[in-house]
């Protein structure tokens, strides 16, 4: 049976500003953690000058052009540079993770964006690609991370990383 | 999340305020032509960006929009005596030409010019498509009239109603330029709703529940894709094109009419959304119009003589629980249009979006909030005039196309989203 609401918060008037008052005011929690990979060297100096803002969870790091390879050929690993120029790797680096952003300004990061979208596949993190350029340039990144990327973001605008991130509360 | 204070930006449309300042840049729907008739017919209240107009047409069929009050003792000239080229005031008889210029005082003498120093604030109001616009910013920087298809094909192809919501503008916007809700809320209308069952990509919408997305910046504003998986590996693009301020369109099903909005404040707590269908190469069908009437598709079946949804905030919507268990409705309300409205209103009238939690594939809102507050800050600070008043940013149109796995739907979608008079919509 249905029953008709009597109070204001027990039906869709309460939608009001001084309702608003009532919500819970818990704090958000940040994400997880957030990856952000420069694909290439274009994007080395820009992811480098969004890691210098302070950040909650992210962390920043500048890859390898060519992923490490089995035997067959597929892509294992992926070898990482971290912003104060410490060696690491792909793999060591998703454990808990919520997001990885990729950023790209031509074509030289198609392949580690590849291996980087499957690792991130793989283990189910979010993946999201931010592409930044006026033209072509950019064409092969964008077709490797198409299939692995949830969203692509293709822009001229190199702020958009920073925006991105603090829209993810990264 | 936003900060705060950009959220403030972003959603405040008061007079003063930098986003009314971007509004009163552009031509605005401010009411539909339906609403004044005929020469001489009842003057319509109307708010727009938290100003209170009355609009009127006059006896040679000028339209005409401006502050409400008369300048005497301030009555509101919904009150007044439309006739004889000019609304007249019922309290004293004061009266107003569509230019908001008092033309008769008659409690003045014969040979007076007292009411030549008497003019109320207006602007202009112009008929173009089934739509009365208004320019509210600085006349000596109005842009040309404005040219969306919907507008500028013939009467026999298109049609437009409006709906009184009850939030914020920014976010019913962003209901219009989040495409991936509608596998969940819209699910069930698909393959029912007259106005979209039977295309090949509603099979592809509900089959695949985590779309991808693209999103590009475009002359005018954003277009962005969404993708979901099609038959043989190929992959289903749905387009949806944003045009600043606040024009978006729906992509396309099958060949029925395309459907897109124009979310226009009226205050900072509510705002009109301007609904139109149109088909870019044929008339609609007396079937088709009158479903549109009826409130399906993207349309609201509203409280008739009103602009206000039958189904609103005041009876829950008209929540059915049982068609929700059925499967026919996802989330209990009925009609596409009321569903956004119902989960938009539900957030409050401004939500806080430093509460929120956003998620990568919320790109496309994430990137249309930064160019707007670009854009507000650009004209505030440096007078830079913002993407969408150019006419050629308008002639956009949504798209749906089946595409295969290595093309990039910006390439092969170039000449897809142009509107060009008498070509054929892309759709699936």
């Amino acid at each position: 049976m249905y029953m008709r609401p009597v109070l204001l918060n027990s039906c869709a008037m309460a939608a009001t500003a001084e309702e608003a008052r009532y919500r819970i005011n818990a704090p958000i929690v940040a994400s997880k953690a957030v990856r952000v990979v420069a694909l290439d060297a274009g994007a080395a100096p820009i992811v480098q000058r969004v890691a210098k803002h302070p950040w909650t969870s992210a962390r920043f790091y500048i890859c390898a052009p060519v992923a490490r390879t089995d035997g067959a050929g597929s892509a294992i690993d992926v070898d990482l540079a971290t912003i104060d120029g410490s060696a690491t790797r792909l793999s060591d680096e998703l454990i808990d993770v919520d997001a990885t952003v990729m950023v790209a300004t031509g074509n030289a990061g198609a392949t580690p964006a590849s291996a980087i979208g499957m690792a991130c596949t793989l283990r189910g993190i979010m993946t999201a690609g931010l592409i930044l350029g006026t033209g072509h340039e950019a064409d092969a990144a964008a077709a490797a991370l198409r299939p692995y990327a949830r969203v692509l973001l293709i822009s001229k605008d190199e702020h958009d990383v920073f925006d991105v991130l603090t829209a993810l509360r990264a | 999340m936003l900060k705060p204070e950009i959220n403030e930006l972003l959603t405040r449309v008061g007079p003063g305020t930098p986003m009314s300042e971007l509004f009163r840049q552009y031509w605005i729907p401010a009411l539909l032509a339906e609403e004044l008739p005929e020469n001489d017919c009842a003057p319509v209240r109307v708010k727009l960006l938290s100003e209170r107009l009355i609009a009127f047409r006059d006896s040679e069929g000028r339209y005409g929009i401006m502050d409400e009050f008369c300048a005497h003792r301030g009555a509101s000239l919904w009150f007044g005596r439309n006739e004889e080229s000019g609304l007249r005031c019922p309290y004293h008889g004061w009266k107003y030409d569509v230019t908001g210029q008092c033309i008769d005082v008659p409690s003045e003498p014969e040979n007076s010019t007292f009411c030549a120093n008497v003019k109320l604030t207006a602007y202009p109001l112009v008929k173009v498509g089934d739509v009365l616009w208004t320019h509210m910013g600085d006349p000596t920087k109005r842009p040309p009239l404005p040219e969306y298809e919907f507008i500028q094909v013939p009467a026999e192809q298109t049609y437009t109603s409006k709906r009184w919501q009850e939030s914020n503008w920014l976010q019913a916007l962003e209901g219009g330029i989040d495409s991936s809700h509608v596998s969940f809320l819209h699910s069930g209308a698909l393959n029912t709703d007259p106005l979209f069952k039977g295309a090949k990509g509603n099979e592809y919408n509900l089959n695949d529940l985590k779309p991808f997305f693209e999103v590009t910046e475009n002359d005018g504003g954003l277009l962005i894709g969404a993708r979901r998986s099609a038959d043989n590996g190929n992959y289903y693009w749905r387009i949806t094109p944003w045009v600043m301020p606040s024009f978006t369109m729906v992509p396309p099903r099958g060949d029925h009419p395309m459907h897109g909005h124009f979310w226009v404040p009226i205050d900072d707590y509510n705002c009109w959304v301007f609904t139109f269908d149109y088909h870019p190469i044929r008339a609609l069908t007396a079937a088709e119009r009158q479903a549109m009437k009826d409130g399906y598709g993207v349309h609201s079946e509203n409280i008739p003589g009103t602009y206000r949804p039958v189904r609103n905030k005041d009876n829950d919507y008209l929540m059915d629980r049982a068609a929700q268990r059925r499967g026919e409705t996802f989330s209990g309300v009925q009609g596409i249009a009321i569903q956004d409205a119902s989960l938009q209103e539900s957030m409050g009238p401004i939500v806080d979006r430093s509460k929120e939690r956003l998620v990568p594939t919320d790109g496309g809102i994430i990137k249309a909030r930064q160019k707007l507050r670009k854009a507000v800050l650009a004209l505030r600070d440096e007078g830079v005039t913002p993407p969408g008043v150019d006419t050629a940013h308008h002639r956009v149109r949504s798209a749906s196309v089946v595409l295969a796995q290595e093309e990039s739907f910006i390439e092969a979608c170039r000449d897809t989203v142009m509107a060009v008079p008498g070509v054929a919509q892309s759709t699936v």
